[in-house]
């Protein structure tokens, strides 16, 4: 029993190494869900549900009753409404190594856009891939955009 | 030959036709809080458009479909956002807190602050509180850099057991190195002698 319960001690510590080794920091929280919101990453879709933390790569998806919001690190605002979809391809705030980068995809619904740190002190780091083509920021700016999907 | 060609005007006139009916992409810009607004510019196949003037929107089809000219944006435009804008979440917003002299007991006037920032938390249902303690430059650098520390954990005390969750309570201090107003080494100045607190 107590050789069951060191090993089951051992591989929580080796998990919880792993883990702590593996994760990479988020770059973002979502803040506020109504109706159907979920996030889909690496492959699987999951509920979203407030202060659950997104990464990059990830993809927010809204159903026909859905909006969320989310709040980036560098304090971006994103939110959008019924049947959308937005995936988080390139995020990068370190103003020490003078690093910016968002490149976010905006495939199909609603979307409003408050502009962050990355808008303030990077604005040409900022760009969209959308259905209509590839939207760049030339001057810090909010802004909102409707697109109705790629057919 | 003929043929090809004639494949090719009948495909570009569906081209034509779809690109009419899928010009319900738009994007508008929005005022900041202090009114203002900036640019975007939007470049594909067709060519490229740059917005910068509020209630002024562009109209867009697909990535084949030039961008054209900003037009006026509607009413009726403007409820499609309704949803995305009733999610928008509240931003982030600082505080800071001062100390007396030497110390990490808040003044008096910061120690009323408390209520708002948790008033400010709960608006948010925030864990994600960031507490970061700084001096001012009297007395040497490595004793500021443990008092700025001893003031984040204080403020992190105080606020949790206001009922904020210790675990969304991120701490760090700077020391003496980040001066709202930087003075001569040695100086005292109460405006540095703070804690920022910022709810997210």
């Amino acid at each position: 029993m107590k050789k069951i319960l060191f090993f089951c001690t051992a591989m929580l510590l080796l998990g919880a190494f792993a883990a702590a080794q593996t994760e990479p920091a988020h770059i973002g929280r979502v803040k506020g869900t109504s109706g159907m919101v979920s996030i889909q990453r690496a492959g699987a879709l999951k509920p979203a549900f407030p202060n659950m933390k997104v990464y990059l790569n990830d993809t927010l998806l809204t159903g026909s009753d859905g909006a969320v919001g989310i709040l980036l690190e560098d304090n971006t605002l994103l939110s959008m409404g019924p049947m959308s979809r937005l995936a988080l391809d390139k995020f990068d705030f370190s103003p020490a190594q003078n690093k910016y980068a968002l490149q976010l995809r905006m495939e199909q619904g609603t979307f409003v856009y408050l502009s962050g740190l990355l808008g303030k002190l990077a604005p040409h780091a900022v760009s969209l891939d959308t259905p209509s083509g590839t939207i760049s920021m030339l001057k810090d700016t909010n802004f909102m955009a409707r697109f109705g999907g790629d057919e | 030959m003929k043929r090809i060609h004639g494949l090719c005007i009948g495909l570009s006139l569906m081209v034509a036709v779809s690109g009419c009916a899928g010009k319900d992409n738009l994007i508008v810009l929005t005022p900041d809080d202090s009114g203002r607004v900036g640019a975007l510019k939007v470049s594909n196949e067709g060519g490229e458009a740059v917005l910068d003037r509020e209630g002024q929107a562009l109209h867009l089809g697909d990535r084949r479909t030039s961008p054209g000219a900003p037009a006026p944006f509607s009413d009726e435009e403007r409820a499609l956002f309704a949803a995305a804008l009733a999610a928008q979440p509240l931003a982030p917003v600082s505080y800071l807190l001062y100390f007396e002299f030497d110390s990490n007991n808040l003044t008096a006037e910061s120690r009323q602050r408390l209520d708002d920032i948790l008033r400010a938390a709960q608006e948010r249902d925030s864990q994600d509180v960031l507490v970061i303690g700084h001096t001012d430059r009297a007395g040497e650098a490595d004793y500021n850099a443990a008092l700025s520390l001893q003031r984040a954990e204080a403020v992190r005390e105080l606020l949790a057991g206001q009922g904020i969750a210790a675990e969304s309570i991120q701490v760090s201090s700077h020391g003496e190195g980040n001066p709202l107003f930087p003075t001569a080494d040695e100086v005292a100045e109460a405006r540095n002698r703070r804690v920022e607190v910022v709810v997210r």
